[in-house]
């Protein structure tokens, strides 16, 4: 009876007794960070044990517990895109002060108890806030306890100039030369924000002998040489985002190494990470003050003769966007939102490593070149309506749209040098105009081929293109399918 | 204090830690090398299951009722879908609920591979967030499928008909049905055909709940309020910030109380997929009940409901637990009483360790000792069980013990447990057969999650229960 009643009082009154963080963090937070603090799933989550996030300064892991966090965050090592839902309208400021002091005095964490009235006031202070952070911005207020990186001696140099590509530093005289004591390789020692170019110079640590991985990612060209040999390189200009991070992989034996990084900057964002991992380490750690998603590429790509289908956010169409890659390296992406093909490219079709690792924020852009939008505007009225696709017998489809009483069958496949559309119509009735770009500028070249912009060539099996008010139409009669073919120059 | 918390502690996780007599999960083998993080699941003639997954695949597995779950073999069907939350079968067809579109699809050349590929109906927003998820049903009793549709980011409603249930007729046509929803995870029938979904904890949803979709109805979140005057529906709740469900319900009786709060972390925090027992007794005693799946805890809930009062209420129990990863889609085949669930932790964490599952679970033929319905009385609550009671712990009140509480209804992200209250046990009547036992309770509270842990009482047979909480809204108290 006594026992009884002792579960009883225990399964009634936990919310009034129960500051203790232990339990508190298993009832709360252990379903994503894992009992043992290392992160659920094999640290697929965040890990809190020996997280610089949770030692030092409280106020940042107060913050994030209360408001949430979300995006992109560079825990031990590993980058995450995860969201953590705010738990300051759900977890009175005991119980945080409970679990936060838990959490900072756990699995080796060795970091000073948390206690309420903290918690209370930094309520107070931004109780004006109802969005999660981002790491960037709480970075900014409570930046994590320092760290070396295992560059020494290092120098960084600044240039200015109009370069499309990497100049040769040797004959130029850089605008500044300063010392980065702390080995952090950042863009903030420039003053200016385009056209320009940085080095940086010095000695590499490496503890032990082995291979070390490098990655590099950067907007716009950068390259790293170690011992004065070439390691990573990427040219032209693109977006710091992971599609064009490079990694490589060389032998060092133990000690110091002569390492230099080069970076230019030509106009729009800038940008550069570099991370290692030492031999055997599954760790990244970071030579510069920006950290890049080191993604493991997911190639999606044709395979046994059929084209791969790739539905999902394509950057450069809309979110309706259905993506075909053809055997042979030719590519569209048709938007089922304006009923037109607006992109197609060559080489690699799509890369998987944004939306299908964790919850896939954001839009993918094309993984191959020559990419080439065709339009970004409806193509057909508002009355229209997309109906589908079939696929023929060797998987290339035909879009169907309904456009009152017609439906509009336009079908893609790749031919030897490009892809060949056919347009028809089913069920009579009038001429439709079809779209074929609303931004590329097209010009007659010989017999029935057109120049589409600077890259693209298409010829019609007859039918004429009309450009008008900068738009490039077909006008297609149902009772005349048109086969129009595209090719690269 | 520490020591008795210790002690609830361990009790826990004894109980969580026994093989389940009553019900055999198993892990159904999946193509080698393949990631498959299912989303949905169908069932097909000939005792094939259809799944999609995450990445937009579409696999047929033959032998997933088989004695020998070896000899299952898998068949790719189509690629390339948008991430769909919803699949059934129906006349040749597979009709699916993707991201953007509800559309069906066919094998029509008879190769085994999918090559028709309709859309029924893309008239909803989407704008490239990867929350705006749409989970589908199965056809209701005119054909139509129901489709909820998450806010943007699970906070806002930037593209059209965000936190709305929408209808799509066979035809095509989009109607819209209900608004006031934040972030589903899943969607399903009761034994009537009414639609419930299953609403997330978060802003305006203090917890976790099981919601009617009563063509209409408001749900309690208000950011796809400014859709109501395309809908051509009458103007909005304008819910007050910091109020409670009980309170706007009163004033706004079109914004229906959810109808089983799922208490979050006490009874898992991301529900998801449901299925109504209709098996006739091949799933066990449960006739008519919901099961409910769960990401987080990997886990099967149970939902026993009731109408009171025009307005569906009922409890929550406990069910099966132990899933290798989060369960999303469950499926329940009624003829062979087998249920299918299958998951994915990718984006959020389960105990369940695995990045994808895909599991059968079969009824074992024993039953539980367990409470099989909680229906409310006017001064109290009746408990049917599934076996004979011993009256002499049955009988006492002190057998069992009660609270109550509720959230707050507010604009921040979900709610502690407030307004707490201890209805008293005044009396515990055994039935005659006493296969029932109705408590006589002082201090009911309209509006608030009824907690009653059974814990002191035994079958007849000396049994324990197999769960001994029971989670009651409370949203209406018959007269």
């Amino acid at each position: 009876m006594i026992y009884r009643s002792l579960f009883s009082l225990c399964a009634l009154t936990a919310s009034a007794f129960a500051q203790d963080g232990g339990q508190l963090f298993t009832q709360h937070c252990s379903a994503c960070h894992g009992t043992d603090g290392k992160g659920a799933t094999g640290g697929a989550f965040p890990p809190l044990a020996g997280s610089a996030w949770v030692a030092g300064d409280a106020d940042r892991a107060i913050k994030i517990v209360l408001h949430g966090l979300h995006g992109p965050i560079n825990v031990a090592g590993k980058t995450y895109n995860l969201a953590m839902p705010p738990q300051g309208a759900v977890i009175p400021d005991d119980h945080i002060a409970a679990i936060l002091t838990f959490v900072r005095s756990s699995w080796e964490n060795q970091a000073s108890a948390v206690n309420a009235d903290l918690v209370k006031s930094i309520r107070a202070a931004t109780s004006d806030r109802n969005t999660p952070w981002t790491a960037e911005e709480i970075l900014k207020l409570h930046p994590l306890p320092f760290e070396k990186t295992a560059l020494s001696s290092l120098i960084s140099r600044v240039y200015q100039g109009p370069w499309s590509a990497i100049p040769d530093f040797a004959p130029l005289k850089p605008i500044s030369v300063e010392e980065e004591h702390d080995g952090i390789i950042s863009l903030s020692d420039s003053p200016f924000k385009e056209s320009f170019a940085m080095v940086w110079e010095g000695t590499f640590e490496a503890p032990s002998a082995g291979d070390y991985t490098f990655l590099l990612d950067a907007d716009d060209a950068a390259t790293v040489t170690i011992n004065n040999k070439p390691c990573l390189k990427i040219g032209g200009t693109g977006p710091m985002n992971g599609t064009r991070a490079r990694r490589g992989t060389m032998t060092l034996p133990a000690g110091t190494h002569p390492f230099r990084v080069e970076y230019l900057q030509i106009k729009g964002n800038q940008g550069i990470a570099l991370g290692w991992k030492a031999p055997a380490s599954n760790s990244w750690k970071w030579l510069t003050d920006k950290t890049a998603p080191p993604r493991e590429p997911i190639p999606i790509e044709a395979a046994d003769g059929r084209p791969a289908i790739y539905r999902n956010f394509i950057a450069g169409s809309t979110a309706r966007a259905i993506g075909f890659g053809f055997p042979g390296g030719f590519n569209i992406s048709y938007s089922a939102d304006n009923l037109a093909t607006e992109l197609v490219w060559t080489g690699k079709f799509m890369d998987g490593a944004l939306h299908w690792v964790e919850r896939g924020n954001g839009k993918e852009p094309p993984a191959g070149e020559n990419v080439v939008n065709l339009s970004k505007s409806r193509a057909l009225p508002a009355a229209a309506k997309f109906r589908g696709y079939k696929l023929d017998p060797t998987g290339n489809p035909t879009f169907s749209v309904q456009v009152g009483s017609q439906t509009l069958l336009d079908s893609w496949q790749a031919n030897a040098v490009g892809l060949t559309r056919k347009l028809s119509i089913s069920g009579s009735g009038k001429a439709m105009k079809i779209l074929i770009s609303d931004r590329l500028a097209t010009k007659a070249t010989t017999g029935h081929e057109y120049a589409l912009g600077d890259k693209l060539l298409v010829t019609t099996d007859g039918a004429a293109l009309e450009t008008t008010e900068g738009k490039t139409t077909l006008n297609l009669d149902p009772a005349k399918p048109v086969t129009l073919t595209y090719r690269w120059k | 204090m520490r020591f008795l918390l210790a002690l609830c502690i361990t009790a826990t996780l004894a109980q969580a830690s026994t093989p389940s007599e009553y019900y055999l999960r198993e892990e159904i083998p999946l193509p080698p090398g393949e990631v498959m993080e299912i989303g949905s699941i169908a069932l097909m003639p000939e005792q094939k299951v259809a799944v999609t997954t995450r990445r937009g695949d579409l696999w047929i597995c033959s032998g997933a009722y088989g004695d020998d779950l070896s000899k299952v073999t898998w068949t790719k069907f189509a690629q390339g879908l948008h991430e769909p939350f919803g699949m059934f079968w129906k006349a040749g067809w597979l009709y699916l609920t993707q991201r953007p579109e509800v559309s069906r699809l066919k094998d029509d050349d008879q190769d085994g591979k999918a090559d028709t590929f309709e859309t029924i109906c893309s008239d909803w927003g989407i704008n490239g967030d990867y929350h705006e998820y749409a989970f589908g049903s199965d056809p209701d009793k005119n054909g139509d499928i129901w489709v909820v549709l998450c806010l943007t980011g699970s906070f806002t409603a930037d593209s059209d008909w965000r936190g709305w249930c929408v209808r799509i007729t066979p035809d095509g046509k989009m109607i819209p049905t209900c608004s006031g929803i934040r972030s589903p995870g899943g969607i399903g029938f009761n034994s009537e055909g009414d639609v419930f979904y299953m609403d997330n904890q978060g802003l305006w949803n203090g917890s976790s709940s099981l919601k009617w979709l009563k063509p209409g109805s408001f749900q309690g979140n208000p950011s796809g309020n400014k859709f109501h005057k395309l809908a051509n529906f009458p103007a909005p709740p304008e819910v007050a910030d910091k109020s409670r469900v009980l309170t706007e319900h009163l004033k706004y009786p079109v914004f229906i109380p959810p109808a089983v709060v799922f208490p979050h972390t006490l009874v898992g925090q991301s529900p998801t997929g449901i299925a109504c027992d209709m098996t006739d007794g091949k799933f066990g005693p449960w006739k008519n009940q919901l099961y409910v799946g769960e990401q987080c805890h990997s886990q099967v809930q149970r939902v026993c409901l009731e109408k009171v009062n025009g307005i569906y209420q009922g409890a929550v129990f406990h069910f099966l637990q132990g899933f290798e990863a989060g369960i999303i889609p469950v499926r329940l085949d009624q003829k062979a009483g087998m249920l299918f669930v299958g998951g994915s932790n990718r984006g959020w964490a389960s105990r369940g360790t695995k990045a994808f599952t895909f599991e059968r679970v079969k009824w074992t033929g024993k039953t539980p000792f367990e409470i099989e319905t909680m229906t409310a009385n006017r001064d109290g609550f009746t408990l049917n069980f599934t076996q004979p009671v011993d009256p002499a712990t049955a009988g006492n009140p002190a057998s069992y013990s009660m609270a109550a509480w509720t959230y707050i209804l507010q604009q921040t992200y979900g709610s502690p447990e407030v307004d707490r209250a201890i209805p008293k046990i005044t009396a515990a009547t055994v039935s005659r057969d006493q296969k029932s036992v109705r408590l006589k309770i002082s201090g009911l509270v309209r509006g608030h999650v009824h907690h009653l842990d059974s814990k002191g009482i035994k079958s007849a047979s000396g049994a324990p229960l197999w769960h001994t909480n029971a989670y009651y809204t409370l949203n209406e108290i018959p007269k």
